[in-house]
Parts: C-alpha cells; sequence; structure tokens
C-alpha cells in the first residue's frame, strides 16, 4: 500500500492491494482473498461498531457486514470505489439498518435505507468518472495527514461516534461555532468545500 | 443545472449516516441529479473509510469466521446477487404515484399541501409535500425551527433567488419570505421541519423511540 503511494499519477488508476483482493471474492468467490479482507477490516469494523454505541451487538454488525460483502463483491467495481470505502459504505448502511430494526414499529418503512444511503457503484445512472473517484480516496488519505489533530478529532467523533456538531461542542465543552469551523477547515483542505460557499 | 446545494457539514453528517431518515432522503433527491455534490459525497464516503482505518482495532471473537462461512454456505446456492434491478424512483416508491395526482389538501388560496410524516414511522420531524400553483403566490411566512426543502419539480423565488427543481434550501426561523411559483409548471417541494421539541443531537433522536 506504501509503495502504491508513490506511484505518479498515471498510477492512481492502479487498484490497491485491498481492491485486488474483493475483487477476486466478487469474480471467483475467493476464499482466500475473503479470509485475508476478514482480518484486515473485521478488526476496525468492530471498533466501528463499539464506538458508535453498539458494544452488545458489536459483533453482529462485523457478521452482517461480511456476509454483505461476499453476496455483493460480485458487483463490486474498483474503478468505482476503492474496497475500503465501499466497505465503509457497507458497515454505514448496516449499522443505520440495525438502528431502525432495532426501533421498528409495527408499521412498514416503505424506503430502505440504500434508498437514501447508496453503496458506490451499484447505481449506474452515475457518470462521475472512475478516475476521480479512486484519486479521492488517495487524496484525503494524503491530505489527512497534514490536518491539525483538533480537526481531525472532531471529524471523527462524527464519523465514529455519530455525535452531531452540537454534541461534539457539548463533549469538547468549545462553542458549536469552532466545531463547525474546525469541520469547515478540514473539508477546504479535502476540497469537499464547494468554491461558492465561504469558509 | 441546480445552484443551491447541501452545505459540506450536512453533506458529511449524511455520509457518516447521521442524519435522519428524512434529511437523508433530501440529500439523496439532490445527489441523485446533481454531479458536483454525488462526487463531494463520494470524498466524505472516503474520508470514512480512511477515518476508520486510522482508529484503533478490537480483535473479533476466533470462531467468528467460521460461523461466517457457515451462514454463507448454508445460503440458497452461491448465487451471488444479480445486479440489481434498476432502483425505483425513491419518490415513487414513498407516494406511489405521480406527485402530480396525490390527494392535495388544499390550504391557503394557491398553496395546496400532504404531510407525508408517516411514511417515516418512529421519526420526530414532519415531512411535506407543498405545492403552489404555476404562477402562484405564498403568503409571506417564517419558520418554526428550521426547514430543509428540496423542489421536485417547477421552480420557485424568492428574495434570495430562484429556486429550481432539485435545488436545495435550508431556512431557519429567521428567515421571512414570501415565495411565487415561476415557469410554467406548478412548483412542488418536499420539506423536513424540525421537531417542535428539539432534542439535540442526531443520536437523540434515534434513541427517543426506546426513552418514550
Amino acid at each position: 500500500m506504501t509503495t502504491l503511494d508513490k506511484k505518479p499519477a498515471r498510477g492512481e488508476g492502479r487498484k490497491d492491494p485491498w481492491s485486488q483482493l474483493l475483487v477476486k471474492v466478487g469474480k471467483n468467490q475467493d476464499r482466500q482473498a475473503y479470509h485475508a479482507l476478514f482480518e484486515h477490516f473485521a478488526p476496525q469494523l468492530k471498533y466501528y461498531a463499539m464506538a458508535n454505541g453498539m458494544a452488545s451487538h458489536a459483533e453482529e454488525l462485523v457478521q452482517e457486514v461480511f456476509v454483505s460483502i461476499w453476496r455483493r463483491a460480485c458487483l463490486y467495481d474498483w474503478q468505482k470505489a476503492a474496497a475500503s470505502t465501499w466497505i465503509f459504505t457497507i458497515a454505514r448502511n448496516q449499522r443505520i439498518d440495525m438502528l431502525r430494526k432495532m426501533r421498528r414499529t409495527s408499521v412498514e418503512m416503505p424506503v430502505e435505507t440504500e434508498d437514501l444511503w447508496q453503496i458506490p457503484g451499484e447505481d449506474d445512472n452515475q457518470p462521475v468518472t472512475s478516475l476521480h473517484r479512486l484519486m479521492s480516496e488517495r487524496r484525503v488519505r494524503e491530505s489527512l495527514k497534514h490536518l491539525p489533530e483538533e480537526q481531525i478529532t472532531v471529524i471523527a467523533k462524527v464519523y465514529m461516534e455519530q455525535k452531531s456538531h452540537q454534541m461534539v461542542a457539548n463533549e469538547l465543552n468549545i462553542p458549536l461555532g469552532t466545531v463547525k469551523s474546525r469541520v469547515r477547515l478540514a473539508l477546504n483542505k479535502l476540497r469537499v468545500i464547494l468554491q461558492d460557499q465561504n469558509v | 443545472m441546480t445552484r443551491h446545494h447541501p452545505d459540506s457539514l450536512s453533506l458529511m453528517e449524511y455520509s457518516a449516516g447521521n442524519l435522519s431518515e428524512p434529511h437523508a432522503l433530501c440529500i439523496k433527491l439532490h445527489l441523485d441529479k446533481c454531479l458536483s455534490c454525488r462526487s463531494r459525497a463520494d470524498t466524505l464516503d472516503s474520508l470514512g473509510a480512511v477515518v476508520m482505518e486510522q482508529q484503533p482495532r478490537v480483535s473479533v471473537s476466533e470462531s467468528m469466521f467460521d460461523s461466517i462461512l457457515a451462514r454463507i454456505d448454508s445460503s440458497p446456492a452461491p448465487q451471488p446477487m444479480a445486479k440489481p434491478a434498476p432502483r425505483i424512483n425513491v419518490l415513487q416508491k414513498l407516494l406511489g404515484e405521480d406527485i402530480n395526482h396525490l390527494p392535495w389538501k388544499r390550504q391557503l388560496g394557491d398553496v395546496s399541501v400532504m404531510d407525508i410524516t408517516d411514511r417515516f414511522p418512529g421519526q420526530q420531524e414532519q415531512v411535506v409535500l407543498q405545492k403552489l400553483v404555476a404562477g402562484g403566490k405564498a403568503p409571506a411566512h417564517t419558520h418554526r425551527g428550521s426547514e430543509t426543502t428540496i423542489v421536485l419539480q417547477g421552480a420557485f423565488a424568492d428574495q434570495k433567488g430562484v429556486f429550481n427543481q432539485w435545488d436545495f434550501v435550508v431556512l431557519t426561523d429567521q428567515d421571512e419570505h414570501k415565495p411565487v411559483a415561476v415557469g410554467s409548471e406548478d412548483c412542488i417541494t418536499l420539506s423536513v421541519l424540525s421537531a417542535p421539541i428539539k432534542l439535540t443531537g442526531t443520536f437523540t433522536r434515534l434513541l427517543n423511540p426506546f426513552i418514550r
């Protein structure tokens, strides 16, 4: 992975090792590749589940995510997203699904989680160029290295602990405006802010 | 071409999976039609992956991989998911029919509404469709709490500008506006109104059904 990081821009289209493994799972139901992915991602996913308050369901979430990875791997398109991004979105959706099921009332919900939160590459209405997507993960990883700790802390709380900006502000005992400006500064570095939006 | 987009903080909360379903719906409808926001959201999904990768790891029980294999093997044939059928448009799924033929309730003059809050059981927010007949005017009004709106059809204009199909706008109780439907079509919007009782944060909102 580190060697790939050094490749020049032309190498951006190359698959990272995890994406290569995922492609093997999708194409050949390769169990060895699947196991390697499990070894790498399962401990991350378990932390993810625990950090966002699902401690008693953490292993269940990891299992659900991996069963889902197996079943969907044939839909995975490495040109649309890196494996880690793809797996993150599956984990996010499984978490939302589990919370939905836990609070399910007798009424059926007409809209499914995936109608609202999409897994990259599974909706072909999107002509966004593959290169753009691949670069985005490399760029994010690179940019994140240069962000001040205080900005990363705030972002991690939003992603890992499912905290709203207001809750992060309360917890860190700083004004909401400070939280928002830290996030905006970080997103600006990641070039997520639209040009017409003020930082 | 949409000109009014969700702000980056909301997109991040969306990518993190922290938004309520009605809010996520507004964002998703916009993303489906706005390439630049779709690509911002993709970057944010990658941010989620990279953040997750940088966190500590927690080892899983030794037997887990075997139980996963057992589950995979027990499911009918390793017939992996076929290419999914193109998803039915989420609005159609939600409403069941064309938005122009809904049982609209005439409210004031040119304005009709339809409350679809019951499509989102267990949510704290009010979700409404509003229709302003072509050329019609809505009376000046403010919003209680904040209101997130996406234009589903037609366009409206107020003192802040023109809002076309798939434009995204958030109004707070500070904003008084007097929208006018412009163009030849009725203007139909989907709005999510924050609950009258304001709970702090998304997580509380998710937990609330348990507390009640």
